[in-house]
């Protein structure tokens, strides 16, 4: 299997296989990305085809080959708050960034795991609620799963993805 | 510190429920016959350029600039789809084109000597122009996404 600079050096020469390679490695992180920012699925499109479309343009000038992934991640999330912004009506006047930003790295298969295992090690009722938040339930959904009024799933949800984020960070801080 | 959208993106791809769909895929893998090697790409210049000319905000303008050429793109939007009023300064030349692309259409129009040109009719999304001369490396402008 080639690495990310490999495959994004031999898609700049034009090996058409290559840029297949990226976006079966890369696009689903892509489009959970844009669909976690809010977008519908029309609009999600939208971003993750704008993302592909900047790196046609930028093979040259991405910095770090190897971190070709985190770049493309970072873009579409970039294009994604545009569009959810609907800045400058309808032109998305989104930079393409010169560096992945690092937190994209909870996106990478380790960071993934990790974050996978703390949830699993939450509490009720957030070990519950951050699965069904993941599953794009609405907040009438999950109360009724939860068995919850459905006025306290806002702030239970809020203080839930606090816990975990604090959790994920102590685990980088240890690290 | 995580962004939000990170967090919630790494839960939603490790619950599985919401697969990017074949045609997203699809459509990022033919994006690459849209690549053209050596292409210059010229920037879009500061946001100030960028304005809406009509009171509806349905027009737009837009401009470009690399290796001493500037685009400035007039873009409308109507009926659902977007018309392309151009002008590259100064005159590119005698056998210039351009293509005005969108990810499933490209039109090629010649360049008037006034360094106009007019393109009609393109899908609402992706947008690019590309200007060939002679001689000289293309140029092609980053991509806006215009949607009404």
């Amino acid at each position: 299997m080639r690495d990310p600079a490999e495959l994004l050096t031999a898609a700049a020469d034009g090996d058409r296989s290559a840029w297949d390679e990226l976006e079966s490695r890369f696009g689903p992180r892509m489009w959970a990305v844009a669909r976690a920012c809010g977008l519908s699925t029309a609009d999600a499109a939208d971003a993750v085809q704008g993302a592909w479309l900047r790196l046609l343009q930028h093979f040259g000038s991405i910095r770090d080959p190897s971190a070709v992934g985190g770049w493309l991640v970072t873009t579409v999330r970039r294009e994604a708050l545009l569009i959810h912004r609907k800045e400058s009506a309808g032109l998305s006047l989104a930079q393409v960034p010169e560096e992945p930003d690092p937190a994209a790295a909870v996106l990478e298969a380790d960071g993934r795991r990790r974050l996978w295992e703390t949830v699993s090690g939450l509490h009720e009722p957030c070990r519950t609620l951050i699965r069904l938040i993941a599953s794009d339930l609405g907040n009438q959904q999950m109360a009724a799963r939860l068995g919850m009024p459905s006025g306290s799933i806002g702030p239970t949800k809020a203080r839930c993805l606090e816990k975990l984020r604090t959790l994920i960070s102590l685990q980088e801080t240890a690290q | 510190m995580i962004n939000d959208e990170y967090f919630l993106a790494a839960l939603r791809l490790a619950s599985g429920n919401d697969p990017i769909p074949i045609q997203v895929s699809a459509s990022a893998r033919d994006a690459y016959r849209l690549r053209i090697p050596q292409a210059v790409t010229a920037a879009r210049t500061e946001s100030a350029a960028i304005r809406s000319v009509r009171e509806d905000d349905s027009s737009h303008l837009v401009r470009f600039v690399a290796a001493g050429l500037t685009f400035d793109l007039e873009v409308t939007e109507g009926d659902g789809l977007i018309d392309v009023a151009g002008h590259i300064s100064p005159y590119p030349g005698e056998g210039a084109l351009v293509d005005v692309r969108s990810p499933h259409m490209t039109l090629t129009r010649r360049i008037a000597h006034t360094g106009h040109f007019v393109a009609t009719g393109l899908p609402p999304g992706w947008l690019s122009v590309v200007c060939h001369r002679p001689g000289h490396a293309p140029i092609q402008t980053t991509w806006v996404r215009i949607r009404p």
